[in-house]
């Protein structure tokens, strides 16, 4: 069976989508920070609202450093002076950790399926109704999502992830802080990148400039009342603010020819033992990491019913290619080589884009400080 | 001259004169990490990346997690707690003294980031320096310091560390640190009676003493009821997306194959829900009784802040209660659950 690829490159599908959404002139609108409070009020008719927050920083735990994740927006003033990015990427609000794909049962006649929910419901214990928004993403975790686009409508169009994914809107925030391990630069964005939110705010003292991106954008603004019209003055303060945020991404890599670089390296035995000898194997860098898809499918059954799951998996683990016969990555450094060249080499050769986004969550989080940007400099 | 980098030279000088005279065959030790104030495992054979070898109190890792890994004639940088790691590995049979050279660290204890950052209200990269200066911490925010009693910023696994020095090694790189016998008993005597343990540091100084518990998290989740704990502990496990870490990062994880991977029978589904989660937690715990040397390292590399070490702590404990028995302390002795002794109390068994 041959698989016919609907979509020949991020490029042209990206292409499409922006020409059928992106606006011809853009309109910039201010909201006073104290504001987002009541914008977000207004947004809440129409979606589900899920803003960044704290997490497991309670007097009780000794852990003091923030866990920021998305989290449902309770209708309280928010204040995002402190956010610089989550722990979990904005992957997991529309490809769950874990998620009931269907129910079955076991009666005389065999086996029969049934679907008693919609698909693409956000979650199986809050049932949180769609559509969502996603205020404050930041532009890397966007791109990721364009790209996840891709592999969910390539093969096969995915009747979980979609759903969400088509009524969502991105709100996005520009990045002022970007952390030490940030190298978005690198990947063709920036901390001010705008091509994959519906509106992108960017922080301007006491308050937000609002840049209307998509139609999706447009329509929103158009239902929310209590925004002034940004002036010239505005817009320069939110340019001259990105451009210095996009200073102050300093780690890089060199992404000209990687494809290139790492299939010559493939082979190289002797370089990617010596990469993956501190990796630990765990699955941080996997799981947090916002363009990685991977799941894994399985069955539960009690008495006569039973489910079926699908939860995140990552090719770190030992029993990610495990079959019957044999194990094709029974190595750790032939896992480790196939998840670097997942997003530098296998992504670019089916979809002419690096599946990288430049977050840094692999190199913040990681336990052993294993760092994709020392290997990547290894082949130059 | 500060005793982090005395010892940083000795280390670099032996790896080095181990590795020209063909005593070993790989060095395994920490070098700066590639982000402010960490530090990664340094695996190599060759004398020429032996000048990157650091230590400082950012070396947190276990590194007796890499020896199972490995064939040949190992050296492996060691504090007090890598250290009883790897005798329990070597009870465990997963690896050979003989083919170990043990470089012991005398340990002043680990600074933790997570402590730093809470102080300071600021992350990691955004701190300009943090120095140890014996029992204080300076620490830099916007070129402003400010001085803090270190025993704040110590891991709290550090803190009621018993053994900083390692318990077993052929090149020791410092004076042993200091902890006397009688702090000692009185940490364990104030164990004995349900109340956080009064703490010593082990500066150069010596001697701090600091009203901080260690193990005051542990005392207040055991005055809760267990309708309390068990609420405590569904929110925590709520939270973890099974990603292994602390599994991983465990050198007394050493299961060539996990009992969560197994299929038939299969003991866990692998889907993150919080009664699954909680329950390999628990299982992983009963599996550590008596390996685990409380190096914090679970807690430690936790993405989502579970705190682990109110788990692995009460086993700790609990072993040297039930047992007398504390891990790693003795090559020669077997390890504690494979073995009986008829005099072991009977009432264990209710």
């Amino acid at each position: 069976m041959s698989i016919e690829y609907r979509v020949s490159s991020f490029e042209e599908y990206r292409g499409g989508r922006r020409e059928a959404s992106k606006l011809k002139t853009q309109n910039s609108k201010l909201v006073r920070k104290k504001d987002i409070g009541s914008v977000l009020h207004q947004w809440s008719k129409d979606y589900t609202i899920f803003v960044p927050c704290n997490e497991g920083d309670t007097a009780f735990t000794v852990h003091g450093s923030r866990l920021t994740v998305y989290g449902l927006w309770d209708g309280s003033d928010i204040n995002l002076d402190w956010y610089r990015n989550t722990v979990t990427p904005p992957k997991a609000n529309f490809l769950p950790p874990l998620e009931e794909m269907f129910r079955f049962q076991k009666g005389k006649e065999g086996h029969s399926m049934e679907l008693p929910f919609e698909p693409g419901v956000w979650s199986l214990e809050s049932g949180v109704p769609l559509p969502q928004l996603i205020f404050g993403i930041r532009p890397c975790d966007a791109r990721a999502l364009s790209l996840l686009d891709l592999i969910f409508t390539d093969a096969y169009q995915d009747p979980y992830y979609l759903p969400r994914r088509e009524g969502a809107v991105l709100v996005g925030l520009v990045c002022l802080n970007p952390y030490d391990s940030c190298f978005c630069t690198s990947l063709g964005i920036g901390p001010g990148e705008s091509d994959d939110v519906d509106l992108l705010l960017t922080d301007i003292g006491d308050e937000f400039l609002i840049e209307e991106i998509s139609d999706k954008g447009k329509r929103l603004m158009e239902l929310t009342a209590g925004l002034k019209d940004a002036t010239e003055d505005d817009t320069a303060r939110a340019n001259e603010a990105k451009e210095k945020a996009y200073g102050r991404v300093t780690r890089k890599i060199n992404t000209e020819g990687i494809k290139d670089r790492l299939l010559s390296a493939f082979e190289d035995e002797h370089y990617w033992e010596k990469v993956a000898a501190k990796c630990i194997a765990c699955g941080i860098c996997t799981f947090l990491c916002p363009t990685c898809y991977c799941f894994d499918i399985s069955d539960e059954m009690v008495k006569k019913q039973g489910a079926r799951f699908r939860c995140w998996d990552s090719c770190a683990f030992a029993l990610y290619t495990k079959m019957p016969m044999e194990n094709p990555r029974e190595e750790k450094w032939q896992r480790v080589r196939q998840k670097v060249c997942h997003k530098f080499e296998f992504y670019p050769m089916t979809f002419d884009v690096i599946a990288c986004t430049g977050c840094g969550r692999c190199i913040r989080l990681c336990p052993v400080n294993w760092d994709i940007t020392q290997t990547l400099r290894l082949l130059d | 001259m500060n005793s982090d980098h005395k010892m940083q030279q000795k280390l670099r000088h032996e790896a080095k004169a181990l590795l020209e005279q063909d005593k070993v065959d790989l060095i395994i030790g920490f070098e700066a990490g590639s982000l402010k104030f960490t530090t990664t495992p340094l695996i190599t054979k060759s004398k020429d990346d032996l000048d990157r070898l650091v230590i400082n109190p950012f070396i947190v890792n276990n590194l007796a997690l890499f020896l199972p890994d490995f064939k040949g004639r190992i050296a492996v940088a060691s504090k007090g707690c890598d250290s009883r790691s790897i005798v329990s590995l070597i009870q465990d049979n997963k690896v050979s003294r003989d083919d170990l050279v043990i470089i012991g660290i005398p340990c002043p204890g680990m600074i933790e980031l997570r402590k730093v950052e809470k102080l300071t209200g600021k992350d990691r990269d955004e701190l300009d320096d943090i120095i140890r200066e014996g029992d204080k911490v300076v620490i830099t925010v916007d070129g402003k310091g400010s001085e803090f009693p270190i025993a704040e910023v110590l891991s709290d696994n550090c803190l009621a560390c018993e053994f900083p020095t390692p318990q077993d090694y052929d090149i020791l790189l410092g004076e042993p640190t200091a902890t006397s016998q009688e702090s000692r008993v009185k940490s364990r005597e104030s164990r004995v009676k349900g109340q956080g343990s009064r703490v010593q540091s082990h500066g150069e100084g010596g001697g701090l003493q600091s009203e901080a518990s260690p193990d005051s998290r542990l005392q207040t989740l055991k005055a809760m009821s267990p309708q309390q704990r068990w609420e405590f502990w569904r929110k925590e496990f709520s939270r973890c997306i099974r990603c292994y870490a602390c599994r991983n990062i465990c050198p007394s994880c050493f299961c060539k194959r996990c009992f969560v991977e197994e299929s038939e029978p299969r003991w866990l589904m692998p889907m993150p829900r919080w009664q699954e989660n909680l329950m390999f937690q628990a299982i992983r715990n009963i599996h550590l009784a008596g390996r685990c040397t409380d190096c914090g390292g679970c807690e430690r590399s936790c993405p989502v802040n579970i705190p682990l070490r109110c788990l692995t702590k009460e086993m700790y404990d609990l072993v040297d209660e039930l047992f007398h028995f504390k891990a790693g302390m003795d090559k020669d002795a077997p390890p504690l659950m494979t073995h009986y002794e008829q005099e072991e109390a009977e009432d264990l068994i209710r």
